[in-house]
This record gives C-alpha cells, structure tokens and sequence, in this order.
C-alpha cells in the first residue's frame, strides 16, 4: 500500500484532467442532446433523420472507436475543412483533450437526445397552450416553461448520463491523454503492484460518481419542492 | 438556469478557441511514447527526459525552435504523425523500407537491434549455431511484441506461425513474461538490459538468441520521422544531427544512459 | 485529404474475422451474467439487511466503476499475487478470453440485477394482492405473476444492456485479444490508415447492433400478444 504513495501527486494530476474533461464533455453533452430533441420534435423529416442517423451511429459503436475515430480522423477532417475556407493553413490539430471530450459528449449526447426528447413530450400541453394564451412568444415558452419542466422530468435518466461520461474518460489514455488511468499503467511496472494502481484508479471513479448521485439528488428534491404534499 | 448554461458554454467555447497558442518563435511539435525507458521517458516528477528527447531538444535549439510534446501509445505514433496530430516524431522509429513509402525520416541517430529475453529456466532454443532462426522451436510458446513496432514486422516475415500477442506498451509485457502468461519477449536489447535485466526482478531472465539487426526489417536505425513533403525542414534536421555526431554531442547523451556509444558510427 | 473508401471495403473480410470472438465473448458473458443477476436482484430486494447490504454494495463498485478498469484488474491485477499464479485457477486466469468472460460477467450481473429488481418491483401490487386472495402460494405467486410480467417490462432496459455489453467487448482488444477492434487496430498499425479501417470496424458493430435490436423487437411483440387486439 506504501508503494503507492509517491505516485499520489501524479495521480491527482490526473484527477484533475478527469474533472476537466468531463466538466467539457458535459456541457456539450447537453448541447447536443437539446439539439437532437429539438430536431427529432421539430416535425422537420431531413432534420428527425439527421438526428436519428445520429443517435443509431454514436449508440451502437463502442465508445473506444469513436474515441479513436474522432481522434485520428478529425485532424483530418478538419484541416480539410479548413483549407476549403483558406487555402496557406497547413493543419489544424486536436489535442487529446478536447478530441477527447467532444468524442465522449457525442456518444452520450446520443443517449441525452432521447432522454430529452422523452422529457419534452412529457410536459403538459396544458402548460403551453396557457403561456401562448398569454401572450409568451415561442421562445418565452421555450425558455420559461418548457425547459425547466423538461430538466425536471429528464433529470434521473440524465444523471445517469453524467456518471456515463466519467467513466468513459477513463478510456482517454488510449489516445495519449496523461489523466488517471495513463499513471496507473506507468507506475503499475514500477511498483510492481498493477492490482494496488488499479484499485486506486477504481476508487477514484467510484468517489467521483458518488458525487454525483448525491448532487442530482439534492437537485431532484429541489426541482420537485412544488410538488411536495403538506402533511 | 438558463444564464449559468450560457455562460457554461461561453466558457467552453472560447477555452477552445484559444486552446492553440499562437506563438513568434518556431514551435516543432514532436510526437512521442514517453513510456520508453531510456530513451524518452517521463521520470517519478513528471520531466520527460531520454536519448530520443535530449536528441530532438538539441536539434530543435540548433534549428532555433521550440520543442513541443504530445504523448501517444506507440502504435498510434505514425497514424497521427500523417493526421497531422504533430510534424515530427522522435520515439525510437526505425527507418524502415515500409514505413518509408508513407513517409521520411532524417538520418539515423540510433542503432536498431532486437533481440528475445526469455525466464533462464526455460532454456528457449530459438536459433541454431550460426544463428538461423529455428522455426520449429516457435511451435507453442507465446511472443510478447510492441503493436507497431518493427519486431512485429520481423516476425511476419520470418516466423509467420508464431503465436504472437501484441501489447500497447513495454511495461505490460515486463509484468507479463514476470506473471508467465508470455514465454518470450522481443524487444530493444539495450534498453532491457538498463530497465530489466540488470534489475533484482530481471534476475530470472535472459537474452537468448543472437541480436537481429536485419536491415529489411530493422532499418538502418532509428531516425526522427516526419511528414513527406517537407524537404526545407528535413535537410536542416539532418545537417543538425550530422553536426551533432561530429562534435561529439550524440556521444556525450550515449553516455548518460549506456557506457557505450547508441548511434551509428560510420 | 484522401479518403480511401476502398481500403473499408478492403479490409472487412479480415476485420470479420473478428466477429467470432466478439460474439462468443458477448453470448458466454450476457448468459452467465443474467443467470447470477436473478440471484443477485432477489438478494438485493431481500427484505434481510444482511443479504441486501452485499447485494448493494456490489452493485453500486460495478456500476460505478469504468468497465476497463474493471477488465485490467481481472486481467493484470489478479496475475500480480503470487497466490493466484500457484493457485490451480492460473490456466484459467491466464487466458485473456477468460479474464475478458469474468470482467465483463461481473459487470453484466450488476447491471442486469438492477434490471431485473426494476422489473420485479414494477409489477403492480393489485395482480398480487388477487393471487394472494385467490390462495396462490408465495412460491406460485412470484413464478406465476411477477416473473412472467417483470420480464415483459425488462425488456426495453435489457435491450439496452446487450448493445451496452456488445460495445464494451471492444474492451478485450486492450488485453491483447483479436476481436473485431483488435484485429482493426492491428491492421493499423501496418497500414496507417485509422479512419478508414475504424469506420470499417465501426460498421460491423452497427450491424451486429441492428441484430440485436431486432432481436429485442420480436421479444417485446412475443411478450405484448396479450394487448394486441
């Protein structure tokens, strides 16, 4: 257990990276999932079988591939893209950082979509029809009536989607990105000891989700307070 | 709610615009393993440091440039190098034939050998006398290899039939022929005397077979890699590394890990 | 930029070769780990604390936990004791395909239980409190009643679970097994093409997942007969 106490420094940098990574991955998880629902309740057919190429492509590959895929292939992609728009750039590369995390918010962005979307259809009509009888515009009603009730409903199902995301960074290390799991495996022939990294590792992600579950449920008992019954 | 998401993904985005520095001296970005010991390494605090980097900081401080890391598995060194992930690449690449048809490298700063290491109890035979390779001797017993590396491309041409498991790294293979999973290993001769060989846990274990330093497969040693199409760049590396050989500077960072000279001297 | 849509084509035939490997690690994984969750789901809603708290325990470590760390440890983990390697469980433990089986049974048992108790407890109390008062047994209640409705309403969840499991095989290729993304990232290497040989890969797995989706389809209308008019 003492072997494992030099490496701590190490490990905690790589904690760090985690955090960062996920914190990154879930705000364009959410940005993807809201763009999705929008698209797939937009009533729009080009936009729904955008959107549901999408969701089929990113939940039915192994996160490891699109990992790897959005690693290798977007500085491709994008220096492509780029020397369309100006043709002296000589490439535009990706650390593996943000490949990282845009890689993971989209396949969790895929699951957030449906999610979302569910959330949606779950709000009552009534609610709408009453803002336009007020006089909300289409975004007013967007934005002060059917997002927050939305957040309310999807919020469960969407924390799952949050401990997702953390345990998928733990594959980054695979394109090279020094977070927890990269220190484990150099150290673990160091010590000698993989079991005892490992585990480290493993308690690491388990604290971090723990986190979380107690978060959203404090955020689900806020969410909910109006709906709770005078004894 | 709404704010805080905004602001959120304000954040986001303009972390991602500035994310790359824009900077007035000439940056080479350099690709490497890093989990190479000795020859690019990250040591206990965090410094990478090895032959394979004093090279290339050394080339890049005559070509008035600044170095730049990123660290990769070493199978995926090539593939982002030609993604343009990063312009040159100094892990300890062999130059050879195959991979030079997908790009160049600069002359050789290294010599290239392999060689098996195999538990001193197992008394593995793998080549006769005048060290032909003995491929009925490879029936059964499993080869640890790097995925990429230039061991790999050996064994598909010799001993095809060998039961070969690739690795991402070095250090799961040590852990493996120590657990007995593997029954030999092919690596860098050199480097596994100084990490495992001479080591208290390396005390069961040996080189068996002669070192293999067949051009076709091993090259003519190890080069930094780069990109085809960047002749400007490549002379003045090669003008550096060859300065570099003549005063002496290759010998003196041999020494700082091998009590005898690593690169080609010719 | 070139994109070599022939090299997809290319190197599928070699990429299939894979897809045994990941089939049998998926079906031997997905049949184990179901079997033990049905043990697992009745000890985790046993009304006994000492029974339920293990249950719990090991439920919360396997879902909470990344599924690669939970593949290394098994695979590189286990092999650092000197125990196990004596032990007459190392021919066993030292085959990836084994270690794989084991991480990946232990995973899909934890997250099947929760499946199957989500299931369980869905079943409406009324169907039960009519058993009860027709004089069924605790026994013929549970396997007469809420077995057959908590499958019908596992399905949609379990489904998820196969294509979940399916894209955590991936995973053996990083203990040094062939499967599809092992043999992709093995052609990789010699050919340096990663995008077009992982989308290759990327388009066995959607089809494999479209299998199973169908698979899913045909349970759900077999189970719902009963509300079709």
């Amino acid at each position: 257990m003492s072997v494992v106490i030099p490496w701590l420094g190490q490990f905690a940098k790589g904690a760090v990276v985690v955090l960062g990574v996920a914190l990154v991955a879930l705000v364009l998880t959410i940005v993807w999932g809201l763009l999705g629902a929008a698209a797939k309740l937009s009533g729009n057919r080009i936009a729904g079988a955008i959107a549901d190429a999408y969701t089929t492509v990113f939940r039915g590959t192994p996160e490891l591939l699109v990992l790897l895929i959005i690693y290798f292939g977007s500085a491709v992609t994008l220096t492509w893209i780029g020397k369309q728009l100006d043709p002296s750039v000589r490439f535009i590369n990706i650390p593996p950082f943000w490949a990282g995390a845009v890689a993971i918010s989209l396949i969790v962005g895929a699951y957030a979509t449906e999610t979302f979307r569910g959330a949606f259809l779950g709000v009552e009509r009534g609610q709408v029809e009453a803002a336009r009888a007020l006089g909300l515009s289409s975004s007013q009603t967007f934005f002060y009536v059917r997002l927050p009730q939305m957040w309310r409903l999807a919020l469960p199902t969407f924390g799952n989607h949050m401990i997702s995301i953390v345990k998928d960074t733990a594959l980054l290390s695979v394109i090279g990105l020094e977070e927890i799991m990269y220190v484990a495996e150099r150290g673990m022939t160091m010590t000698n000891k993989p079991f005892t990294m490992y585990a480290v590792v493993a308690v690491f992600y388990l604290a971090f989700v723990s986190l979380i579950i107690i978060a959203v449920a404090r955020l689900e008992k806020r969410l909910n307070r109006h709906l709770v019954r005078a004894r | 709610m709404l704010k805080s998401f905004i602001a959120a993904a304000a954040l986001a985005v303009s972390a991602f615009i500035a994310a790359p520095v824009v900077q007035a001296q000439e940056v080479l970005k350099v690709g490497s393993e890093c989990t190479y010991f000795p020859f690019n390494f990250r040591d206990v605090d965090g410094k990478l440091k090895g032959y394979d980097i004093d090279v290339a900081d050394e080339v890049a401080k005559r070509l008035n440039a600044k170095t730049e890391y990123s660290c990769l598995k070493f199978d995926g060194l090539i593939p982002a190098l030609l993604a343009g992930q990063f312009d040159l690449i100094a892990a300890s690449l062999s130059i050879t034939p195959q991979r030079k048809e997908r790009m160049d490298f600069s002359v050789p700063y290294r010599l290239s050998i392999g060689q098996f290491v195999a538990p001193k109890a197992k008394k593995l035979q793998l080549f006769d006398a005048s060290n032909n390779v003995l491929k009925q001797n490879f029936k059964g017993i499993r080869i640890g290899l790097q995925r990429g590396t230039t061991y790999d491309s050996w064994f598909q041409a010799i001993v095809p039939e060998a039961q070969v498991v690739r690795y991402e790294t070095v250090e799961q293979m040590y852990l493996e022929i120590k657990s007995g999973r593997l029954d030999a290993i092919m690596t860098n001769p050199m480097k596994t005397y100084l990490e495992f060989l001479s080591k208290p846990d390396g005390a069961g274990f040996e080189v068996v077979g002669p070192q293999i330093t067949d051009e076709k497969y091993f090259g003519t040693g190890a080069g930094i890699g780069i990109r085809k199409g960047n002749e400007a760049l490549l002379k003045r590396i090669d003008t550096a590394i060859l300065a570099m050989k003549a005063d002496g500077t290759l010998d003196k960072f041999s020494k700082l890990y091998f009590p005898f000279a690593i690169y080609p001297i010719n | 930029m070139s994109f070599d849509v022939a090299l997809i084509l290319q190197s599928l035939p070699q990429i299939l070769e894979g897809v045994g490997l990941t089939v049998q690690l998926h079906l031997i994984s997905l049949a184990a780990g179901t079997l033990l969750a049905v043990g697992l789901a009745l000890l985790r809603i046993s009304p006994n604390p000492a029974l339920s708290w293990p249950a719990l325990v090991y439920i919360y470590v396997f879902r909470g936990t990344p599924m690669l760390v939970q593949v290394a440890i098994v695979y590189y983990g286990l092999a650092q004791f000197e125990m196990v390697r004596n032990s007459p469980l190392w021919p066993t433990l030292r085959e990836p395909f084994w270690c794989a089986i084991i991480a990946f049974t232990l995973n899909v048992t934890a997250y099947t239980a929760e499946i199957l108790r989500g299931g369980i407890q869905g079943v409406d109390r009324g169907l039960l409190e009519a058993g009860k008062s027709l004089g069924l047994s605790a026994w013929h209640r549970f396997t007469r009643i809420t077995i057959p409705i908590a499958m019908r309403l596992s399905i949609p969840a379990y489904g998820n679970e196969m294509i979940s499991l399916l894209k955590g095989t991936a995973l053996a290729s990083m203990i040094t097994m062939y499967d599809v993304t092992g043999v992709a990232r093995t052609i990789v290497s010699r050919t340096f093409a990663p995008y077009e040989i992982f989308i290759s890969a990327a388009l066995v797995y959607l089809a494999l997942t479209w299998v199973i989706q169908q698979g899913v389809k045909f349970a759900e209308r077999y189970f719902n007969r009963h509300l079709r008019k």
